[in-house]
């Protein structure tokens, strides 16, 4: 009963923090068609904005919050600027795949600057907030935890209402929908690639402040939520946002699952195992549809 | 450089691609969907030997789906194809081509960076029903005639990219040729040609005929059709209305109100029918 | 009696100043004994063959395979625990080390041929996650887990430092040769033939009788075949393997080789890799400064040389000529390129429609 117990709220908080992470892979994806291999990266710059602000400057926490979503919304639209505008109605070239790289370009670029500023020493992040409370006979649950999965799903709530409400929001819709139909509708289209990278950016910064305080913060902190993120995406099918948060919480389980009752280090590689299968069982990803080919 | 050296070459391939024993296709109720579209619905043709079968129809009539789901491009949600008695609808496209189907595509698609005799060699190589080539230079024999045949033997040595339409559709054409099929399907040999290279691509056909190849042909072009086949099968919404001779057709309500009220011996431009579909 | 005709031209003055490059190459540990700078041509040397290997999938077979690490660590884990449990000749254990890895790559290839466009990089990114993790929390002993191997002797123990290094020189530069020349045959072999038309088109080549799983699979187990010797050669030179040599940054700096040299070209990964390796020289103290610049020359190439050096180069030398044809008033027509040599940018008829945002 302690595991099931355990087993269920690291489900959501894993499954919200990955939400966090890969809903803006997914939105960049639905959007301008990229697989955005930079959102690790911002994630690691997150991570060193909070070690920055709560721990050198000792602002308070929701400033910290707020400035790894400015930085890495700036982050994310150089990133944009510079990888995937100038590819943009490219002929001749396999955009996926050339983006796919160009974008690991920049977080190459990203993750060797902060080496050569910061140095791979790992920094220890201070929680948001501390103290924990006892859920269930020994079951404990740190605050900090409970204010990360809340932040998440606040946060893809506030993206969902952003994207079926707003102006833009429906905007940023139209163009995944049907793009020549949104441009015949007057939608700004170059300005809302930048904008779209620079959202789902800034959401991995969020994440990363978090996640910094979960582990830490260093250089090379953004390669394991890649990773995940990498994961979730495929799981929930590219570009499909609902199927990115089930993923993500069914992503969750299955890693909490495997950590409580087996060893940590064992959830990352059953992970893949699982994903391997899902992708030769459905070769499009769990939600996505097969697209043949017309000649 | 490949030169056509000699006239014997050529028709020593010619004996080689004379079709020794005549094909007969069969669809069977074949249909195709696409979630809830039903592209293909229920088509059941035969085509024999000696024929030349015209497909005519508006856009999007499910012809083109018709030929992928006959060359195994895509699978059959319903019926079977049958090549000479047996069922080839658990075959592969590889396998259906080297049983002796070969067919060209609706856009002009060769293998780009393939030189022009590189493409035409492939159909020899590794289309031919069983790999019966004695050697290089049988294969070369047979590439020379294809090339001969099709006109492209001074183009030989260019890449296939930058070719013109005409030359690729030619090229996709030849290459086809060149796997020796017994069962021929062209989707839209003439479409985006000016006269004059219809009237040679109309030649050509009718030079493949004279082989003894079986031809199904898709065309708008209700001209080059009416001039090519034997017979004529209208679509419209993935279903055959009309089977018969193709002066019967011009004829027929059916078709001439599916083609939009407008005369049937001057079909509507090519993608301006969109209110047919 | 008729002559046989490879499918594609010989350029033979290229093959001429490519042989007179190998000889010099051949020639200077004669002369040039700097045992750290004559270690860096071996590595060199190795990663060229491993890049060719791979680049031969990624550019001339078509398929966005970036499992290709593991397969050249399974080859080279393979080689080592070879050497270390048995007494067989090195040659044989490199062998042994290149069929492992061939196998694994045919592994690989089965569900990798299934899917397509952004998902095959996925699926294959995966599968080398997962190989690396197993290693390294792999506590049975077999591999060392995260330390690697233990000390695996080399292919010539005996040799002083000085000759065996000379030794790993030369037979490193034998196998990258031997990589080259293969897989220029193959690319212009009826092999090569099936592999180019199904990556210009694959319903095409199958179409026109090419079996798309059969000869793509035929092309992964070869290029595992090198990568895996590749790996071996690494082991010995080395004398140890970790599971380092896989993940993200050894893939970063492996891709920068091959679309810097130029991808789907047959010598872009040989100037791609040596150039790399130059740029890591020079900034050797500081790594995290290497590793930005080869970031921002990746991101570089891609967007403005999309076709890399070899590729871009090759695309001038052939207005050159046609403008000097046209200057002289030739009428002989232009010469047709080694095929091998021109890269990817053919794949003007993709299997489907390419779907860069603006044309979708
Ligand atoms: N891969 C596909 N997925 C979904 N619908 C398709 C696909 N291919 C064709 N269709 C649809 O099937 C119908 C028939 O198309 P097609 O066979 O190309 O017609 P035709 O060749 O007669 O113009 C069209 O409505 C088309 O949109
Ligand atoms: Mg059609």
């Amino acid at each position: 009963m302690t595991d099931l117990v355990a087993i269920l709220i690291s489900t959501i908080v894993l499954g919200s923090i990955y939400g966090l992470v890969a809903i803006g892979m997914t939105l960049i994806y639905g959007i301008l068609r990229v697989l955005d291999m930079s959102q690790g990266s911002m994630v690691m710059a997150g991570g060193f904005v909070g070690w920055g602000l709560l721990v050198s400057a000792g602002t308070s926490p929701l400033l910290a919050l707020a400035a790894a979503f400015a930085i890495a919304f700036l982050l994310g639209v150089a990133t944009q600027l510079v990888s995937v505008q100038p590819l943009l109605g490219r002929s001749g070239i396999d955009f996926e795949m050339i983006t796919f790289i160009t974008t690991f370009a920049v977080a190459m670029v990203i993750q060797n600057v902060a080496l050569e500023i910061f140095g791979p020493r790992q920094r220890d992040v201070p929680p948001v907030i501390g103290g924990t409370v006892d859920v269930y006979r020994g079951v404990n649950i740190s605050y900090q935890s409970i204010l990360m999965a809340a932040v998440s799903i606040g946060l893809m709530l506030m993206l969902g209402i952003f994207l079926t409400r707003s102006r833009y929001g429906m905007a940023i819709r139209a163009v995944a929908q049907d793009i020549s139909a949104a441009r015949l509708m007057g939608v700004p289209i170059r300005w809302m690639f930048p904008l779209v990278m620079g959202l789902a950016s800034a959401l991995a910064g969020v994440a990363g402040v978090f996640l910094g305080a979960q582990l830490f913060a260093s250089p090379n902190a953004g390669d394991l939520p890649l990773l995940e993120a990498l994961i979730v995406v495929i799981f929930g099918g590219l570009g499909s946002l609902p199927g990115t948060i089930y993923a993500a919480y069914a992503i969750g389980l299955i890693q909490s699952t495997v950590s409580v009752l087996i060893a940590t280090t064992w959830s990352l590689p059953i992970l893949y195992a699982v994903i391997l299968v899902v992708l030769v069982l459905r070769p499009h990803g769990l939600a996505g549809r097969p697209s043949e080919a017309r000649l | 450089m490949v030169r056509v050296e000699t006239p014997a070459a050529a028709l020593r391939g010619a004996d080689r691609f004379r079709v020794a024993q005549a094909a007969t296709l069969e669809l069977r109720g074949v249909a195709k969907n696409f979630g809830g579209l039903r592209a293909v619905d229920g088509v059941s043709l035969t085509i024999e030997a000696d024929e030349v079968l015209g497909i005519a129809g508006p856009n999007g009539a499910g012809k083109t789906t018709l030929f992928d789901v006959v060359t195994g491009l895509t699978k059959a949600s319903e019926g079977d194809v049958v090549l000479d008695g047996s069922s080839i609808a658990g075959d592969s496209v590889h396998r259906r081509c080297q049983r002796g189907m070969a067919r060209t595509f609706q856009q002009p698609t060769v293998a780009a960076s393939l030189t022009v005799y590189e493409n035409v060699a492939l159909g020899c190589s590794f289309g031919q029903p069983r790999r019966h080539w004695a050697g290089v230079d049988d294969l070369k024999e047979f590439a020379e005639f294809v090339l001969e045949l099709t006109g492209l033997a001074d183009k030989a040595e260019l890449v296939a990219g930058p070719l013109t339409v005409f030359d690729k559709k030619r090229l996709m054409l030849a290459s086809a040729i060149a796997t020796g099929p017994r069962v021929l399907l062209l989707d839209e040999p003439f479409g985006g040609l000016n006269p004059d290279e219809i009237d040679e691509t109309l030649r050509l056909i009718r030079r493949v005929r004279e082989f003894g190849v079986a031809i199904v042909c898709i065309e708008h072009v209700m001209r080059a059709l009416v001039q090519l086949a034997t017979r004529v099968a209208v679509m419209h919404h993935g279903a055959v209305f009309f089977e018969g001779a193709p002066q019967e057709m011009m004829q027929d309500e059916r078709v001439i109100s599916v083609y939009l009220g407008r005369s049937a011996a001057k079909p509507p431009a090519r993608g301006g029918d969109g209110g047919a579909a | 009696m008729r002559r046989r005709r490879s499918l594609v031209p010989a350029a033979p003055g290229r093959i001429g100043a490519g042989a007179v490059l190998v000889l010099l190459v051949a020639l200077a540990p004669l002369v040039y004994t700097d045992q750290y700078y004559l270690g860096i041509v071996v590595t060199t040397l190795i990663l060229i063959t491993l890049n060719s290997s791979w680049n031969f999938l990624l550019g001339m077979v078509g398929v966005w395979n970036f499992g290709q690490l593991a397969v050249y660590a399974a080859g080279g884990y393979a080689a080592g625990l070879i050497m270390i449990h048995s007494g067989v000749p090195g040659g044989v254990a490199l062998l042994g080390g290149g069929l492992a890895a061939a196998l694994l790559s045919i592994a690989l290839a089965f569900p990798t041929l299934r899917l397509f466009g952004i998902y095959t990089s996925l699926l294959t990114f995966s599968f080398a996650q997962v190989i690396q993790f197993v290693i390294i929390n792999d506590n049975t002993g077999i591999t060392g887990g995260p330390f690697g191997l233990p000390e695996v002797r080399g292919l010539f123990g005996s040799l002083s430092p000085l000759d065996s290094m000379r030794a790993y020189y030369w037979t490193a530069l034998a196998v990258a040769v031997a990589t080259l020349v293969l897989t220029a045959l193959t690319i212009r072999s009826s092999l090569g033939l099936a592999l180019r038309a199904l990556r210009d088109s694959l319903p095409y080549g199958a179409a026109r009788g090419v079996s798309p799983l059969r000869y793509r699979v035929i092309a992964f187990a070869l290029s595992g075949f090198v990568a895996g010797v590749a790996g071996g050669l690494y082991t010995s030179f080395n004398t140890s393997i970790g599971p380092g040599v896989m993940g993200l940054t050894p893939m970063s700096i492996y891709v920068t080789m091959i679309v810097i040299g130029g991808m789907g070209t047959l010598t872009g990964p040989v100037w791609g890799t040596a150039l790399v390796v130059a740029i890591q020289q020079a900034l050797i103290n500081h790594p995290g400064i290497q590793l930005t610049v080869l970031g921002a020359i990746l991101l570089v190439i891609v967007v403005f040389v999309p076709r890399g050096l070899v590729g871009e180069v090759a695309t001038l030398a052939r207005r050159l000529r046609a403008w000097i044809a046209e200057g002289d008033g030739d009428e002989e027509a232009e010469e047709p390129e080694l095929v091998a040599d021109r890269p990817a940018e053919v794949r003007t008829v993709p299997i489907e429609p390419a779907r860069s945002p603006e044309a979708r």
